[in-house]
C-alpha cells in the first residue's frame, strides 16, 4: 500500500502542475524530489537562470534543459561596477550564443548582466533566433550601435530592447532606422545609456508612432526637451518614461506643449532621465505626479526646495532614486508625504569632496525609516552615522530586506561617541530578520561580524570594506550566515585561517571576492588543490604570484563553485589554482 | 550611554571545529585538514612545517604580524576587554595607506559608485585644470552647468550651486534665501550677497548685468550688512 504519489500521476499532469512553478529556486527544489520529477522538470523548464556564467558550461545547460526559451546569465563579480575588476577579466557571452544558436533556433529571451557582448554576438543572435523577443543587457560592454542595427533589422518579433547601464560604442544614431517600417511589436525600449549627440529623432518618432503597444520608453541624454512633446504625443499609453536632457531656454510654448502632452499620458507610473534639469520646467510633470510609483531623479542636480516641491506632489511613490541635494529636510517631507515608499536610494552629489556640500546626515535616513512603514530597501550615501541612529532605524523598520549604507570616508566612527558602529549594524541584523542584502561601512571591528554571524540567518549577500580586525571576523560570517550566497570583501585584515577553516562553506555559496586582504598565495594554492569543485582565481596585475614568496598576500581573489572546471579564457593577469597548481601556473 | 542589546556571546557549540587558542591547528587536524594537506600538497618551503605548531605560524603567519587573533577571552564568556579592542584597531592590516599615497587621496573604487554614474558627475562637474584654488568648481564644455561655491557667514556648510539654472539676481537670491534659512534664521535685509570676480576682487552682487555676472563670478559669500 506504499504507492508513491509521484508515480500515480501521468507525466503530462505533473508537467502541467510544474508549469505554474516559475521561480528558479522552486524549480530547483522540484527537480531534487526524485529522479522522475527531475526528468519531467528538465523537459519543461522554459526559463533558465545561471547566476555565474562560469559555474556551468553552455553545453551542460543545453543537455539538461532541452527546451528552454529564456536564459539569464551573469558574468563579472559585482565589484566590477567599481573598477576593481581589470578589463579583459572575462565574462564573454559569445560561447553561449554560439552553442545556443546551433541547438535552439526557438530561443526567445536573453538577459545578461555584467557580460562582454560583442557585435559579433549580437549579429549571431539576430541571425539565429527567428522568434527572438527580449534582449536585456544590464551593465554590459563590448558592443557598438552596429550590433544594435543588426538586431533592429532582423528581429521582426522583438518586444523588448533594454540597454540599462551599458557601455556602448556609439558609432551612429542611425541604427534606429534599421527597424523596418513594417515593424510594430516594440513594447519596451531603454536606450538611456547611449551617448550620441547626433540623434535620429525622426526615426525615433516614427518608431514610437507605429509601435502602438509601447509601454516603456527611456530616452538618452541627447534627446532635447523640445523634442519630447513630439515623441510623447504618439505614445499616450506609456507606463514608463525616461526623458532626455531636461533643460532648454525657458519658452512658454515649449513648456505648455510639454505639460499638455504629459497630462494626456494617463497610464504613466514611472519617470526617469532628467539630466541637466532646469527647475522652471519641473512643474510640467506635476499633473502626472499623483499616479507616479517610481521616480528616478538621480541625475537631477536640482536643489532641495525644488525636490521637496516635486516629492510633495507624489503621494503614491513607491520607489525614489535621488541625489543628496534632497537633504535631511527633503527626506523629512518625503517621510510625511509618501507613505507607500518601499525603496529609497540617495546618491552623493560630490563623492570626492573633502567637505560636505549638502546638509544630508543620518537624520534623513532616520526620518524616512520612522515615517515610511513599507520601506524595505535602502541605499544611502552619507558622511556621518551613529549607533543610536542605526538602532532607531532597526527598531522602527524591522521589515528591511536590503540595507546598504555607505559612509563616504572609510573607517568613520560613530560621530557622537567615537565608538565603532558595531552595535548599530548589530541592531540592524538582529531586528531585521528578513534581511537578504547588507553593505557595511564606517569603523567596524570583529564584533560586528559576530553579530552578523549570530543573527543574519537569511542574509544572502554581504559587502564589506575597510572593516574588521582579524580572521575571527571572516570566520563569524562564514560559519554563521546559513543563507550566504555572495560575499565580497575589500581592504580587510582577513587572511588564510578563516578561509581554510571554512573551505567547505565556499561550495555552498555562489562566489567569494577578496581584494587587498591578507590571503596568501600558498593558501590559494591549497584551496585550489583540495577543493576541485571550486575555481580559485588569483588576479594580480603585478605579475605571476609565484614570483613572490608564497606567504605574500595576493592582490585579488575570486572563488566560485563550478561544475565546469577551470576556465580557459583568462587574461594574463588571472591565474587559476587547480589540482596541478603546485606544478604549473596558467 | 550604554546600548544594551542583550546579545549573548557565541556558545562553544557554534565554535565547533574552530578554537583560536591554538590558532586553529588542533581543530584543523581533527577535520583531517592541515597535516593531511601538508603531506599531500608538499608546497611549503619549510620542510619542518608538518611537525610543529610553530611552523604553521612560520608558513602562514610571517607577514601577518599585525593580524594576531584574540585568543581565549572572547570565547569563554568573560567580559569584553575594551582596551584590547582598541589595540586591535591600531594593529589592523591595511593596504589602503599605500594606495592613498599613490592615488591622490582617492582609493580605487571608493566610494562604491558605478563607473557610468561617476562619468555623469565628471561631465557635470569638471574641475578646471591649472587653477590654484578650485573656486569655480566646474564648467561644462557645452556651458550646460557652472557650479559655484556659496558660503554664508556663520554657517559651516559651503554649498555649491549651478548658476546656469538662474536667470536673474532675484531668482538667485530667492533660492539662496530658501537654502540658507534652514541653517540660520535670518532677516533678508541683514545680509548682502558678495562675489569674487575673475580678477579676484570682491564685489557686491547686482551692479552689473546678469549675463556678465554669470560669466565672471568665481564664488559667492553672503555677509552681514553692517552698513
Amino acid at each position: 500500500m506504499h504507492k508513491k504519489m509521484a508515480f500515480s500521476f501521468p507525466d503530462e499532469v505533473l508537467e502541467h502542475v510544474f508549469s505554474f512553478i516559475q521561480s528558479d529556486k522552486d524549480r530547483n527544489a522540484v527537480s531534487m524530489v526524485c529522479k522522475s520529477w527531475y526528468e519531467i522538470e528538465r523537459w519543461c523548464r522554459r526559463k533558465v537562470f545561471v547566476g555565474n556564467c562560469y559555474a556551468v558550461s553552455p553545453r551542460m545547460v543545453i543537455r539538461r534543459f532541452p527546451e528552454f526559451r529564456s536564459i539569464e546569465l551573469k558574468g563579472k563579480p559585482h565589484f566590477a561596477d567599481f573598477n576593481l575588476v581589470p578589463d579583459g577579466w572575462g565574462g564573454y557571452v559569445f560561447p553561449w550564443i554560439a552553442e545556443m544558436a546551433g541547438a535552439y533556433p526557438w530561443l526567445e529571451e536573453i538577459r545578461l548582466k555584467r557580460m562582454v557582448v560583442t557585435d559579433e554576438s549580437l549579429e549571431l543572435i539576430a541571425k539565429s533566433f527567428k522568434n527572438f523577443k527580449v534582449l536585456v543587457l544590464s551593465s554590459c560592454e563590448g558592443f557598438s550601435t552596429d550590433g544594435l542595427a543588426a538586431i533592429a533589422a532582423s528581429c521582426k518579433n522583438l518586444k523588448e530592447l533594454d540597454l540599462r547601464d551599458c557601455e556602448v560604442d556609439d558609432l551612429s544614431a542611425h541604427w534606429l532606422s534599421h527597424f523596418p517600417e513594417t515593424y510594430t511589436s516594440l513594447v519596451s525600449l531603454n536606450i538611456s545609456c547611449l551617448g550620441s549627440d547626433e540623434a535620429s529623432f525622426s526615426a525615433l518618432e516614427r518608431l514610437v508612432h507605429r509601435c502602438t503597444n509601447l509601454k516603456t520608453l527611456r530616452l538618452n541624454r541627447a534627446v532635447p526637451l523640445d523634442k519630447i512633446a513630439n515623441i510623447l504625443r504618439h505614445a499616450p499609453q506609456l507606463v514608463e518614461f525616461g526623458t532626455g536632457t531636461y533643460t532648454a531656454d525657458v519658452r512658454p510654448d515649449v513648456y505648455s506643449d510639454l505639460a499638455g502632452v504629459l497630462s494626456s499620458c494617463k497610464e504613466l507610473k514611472s519617470l526617469s532621465g532628467f539630466w541637466d534639469v532646469i527647475p522652471d520646467y519641473l512643474p510640467a510633470i506635476y499633473p502626472v505626479c499623483s499616479k507616479l510609483t517610481s521616480l528616478n531623479l538621480s541625475y537631477a542636480t536640482i536643489q532641495s526646495p525644488d525636490l521637496i516641491k516635486l516629492v510633495s506632489h507624489c503621494p503614491n511613490l513607491q520607489r525614489l532614486l535621488v541625489l543628496d541635494y534632497i537633504e535631511d529636510s527633503g527626506l523629512e517631507v518625503l517621510a510625511s508625504s509618501c507613505k507607500d515608499l518601499q525603496e529609497l536610494r540617495v546618491f552623493p552629489s560630490d563623492p570626492f569632496g573633502a567637505e560636505p556640500n549638502v546638509s544630508l546626515t543620518e537624520q534623513g535616513l532616520v526620518a524616512v525609516s520612522l515615517g515610511c512603514p513599507k520601506l524595505q530597501s535602502v541605499l544611502y550615501f552619507c558622511r556621518r552615522m551613529s549607533n543610536e541612529a542605526l538602532v532607531t532605524i532597526a527598531r522602527s523598520r524591522p521589515n528591511f530586506t536590503r540595507f546598504r549604507l555607505c559612509i563616504i570616508e572609510p573607517k568613520t566612527a560613530d560621530y557622537l561617541t567615537l565608538e565603532p558602529l558595531d552595535v548599530g549594524f548589530g541592531a540592524i541584523v538582529q531586528y531585521c530578520k528578513d534581511l537578504r542584502r547588507l553593505s557595511l561601512s564606517g569603523l567596524l571591528t570583529d564584533r560586528v561580524f559576530e553579530y552578523i554571524g549570530t543573527y543574519a540567518k537569511k542574509l544572502e549577500m554581504l559587502s564589506v570594506a575597510f572593516a574588521g580586525d582579524s580572521d575571527l571576523g571572516l570566520h563569524h560570517v562564514l560559519s554563521g550566515c546559513e543563507s550566504l550566497r555572495k560575499l565580497e570583501i575589500r581592504d580587510c585584515p582577513f587572511g588564510d585561517k578563516a578561509l581554510l577553516a571554512n573551505a567547505a562553506k565556499l561550495e555552498t555559496m555562489r562566489s567569494l571576492w577578496m581584494s587587498s586582504c591578507a590571503v596568501s598565495f600558498a593558501a590559494c594554492k591549497l584551496l585550489g588543490q583540495k577543493m576541485p569543485r571550486l575555481n580559485v582565481e588569483v588576479i594580480d596585475e603585478r605579475g605571476p604570484p609565484d614570483s613572490r614568496p608564497e606567504n605574500c598576500p595576493v592582490d585579488k581573489l575570486y572563488i566560485y563553485r563550478s561544475i565546469a572546471g577551470p576556465r580557459f579564457d583568462m587574461p594574463p593577469f588571472v591565474w587559476t589554482m587547480d589540482e596541478d597548481s603546485g606544478l604549473r601556473l596558467s | 550611554m550604554e546600548l544594551q542589546l542583550g546579545l549573548a556571546l557565541p556558545t562553544p557549540n557554534m565554535l565547533k571545529g574552530f578554537d583560536l587558542n591554538n590558532h586553529g591547528l588542533d581543530q584543523l587536524k581533527e577535520m583531517g585538514g592541515l597535516e593531511a594537506w601538508n603531506k599531500a600538497a608538499g608546497c611549503f618551503a619549510d620542510k619542518d612545517c608538518v611537525k610543529s605548531k610553530r611552523s604553521f605560524e612560520q608558513a602562514f603567519g610571517n607577514f601577518t604580524e599585525e593580524c594576531r587573533t584574540k585568543p581565549l577571552l572572547l570565547w569563554s564568556g568573560q567580559p569584553n576587554e575594551e582596551e584590547d579592542h582598541k589595540d586591535q584597531k591600531k594593529a589592523t592590516f591595511s593596504t589602503t595607506d599605500e594606495n592613498d599615497a599613490e592615488e591622490d587621496d582617492q582609493v580605487v573604487g571608493w566610494p562604491p559608485i558605478k563607473t557610468w554614474r561617476k562619468k555623469i558627475f565628471q561631465q557635470q562637474q569638471q574641475p578646471r585644470v591649472g587653477r590654484a584654488e578650485n573656486n569655480r568648481v566646474a564648467e561644462n564644455e557645452n556651458g550646460r552647468s557652472i557650479y559655484v561655491k556659496v558660503k554664508m557667514e556663520g554657517v559651516a556648510i559651503t554649498r555649491k550651486i549651478d548658476i546656469k539654472v538662474y536667470h536673474s539676481y532675484q531668482s538667485l537670491t530667492n533660492s539662496l534665501i530658501t537654502m540658507f534659512t534652514k541653517d540660520k534664521k535670518c532677516n533678508e535685509d541683514d545680509y548682502i550677497l558678495t562675489y569674487q570676480d575673475k580678477e579676484g576682487d570682491w564685489l557686491i552682487a547686482g551692479d552689473i548685468p546678469w549675463q556678465n555676472f554669470v560669466r565672471s563670478v568665481q564664488r559667492m559669500e553672503i555677509v552681514k550688512n553692517w552698513g
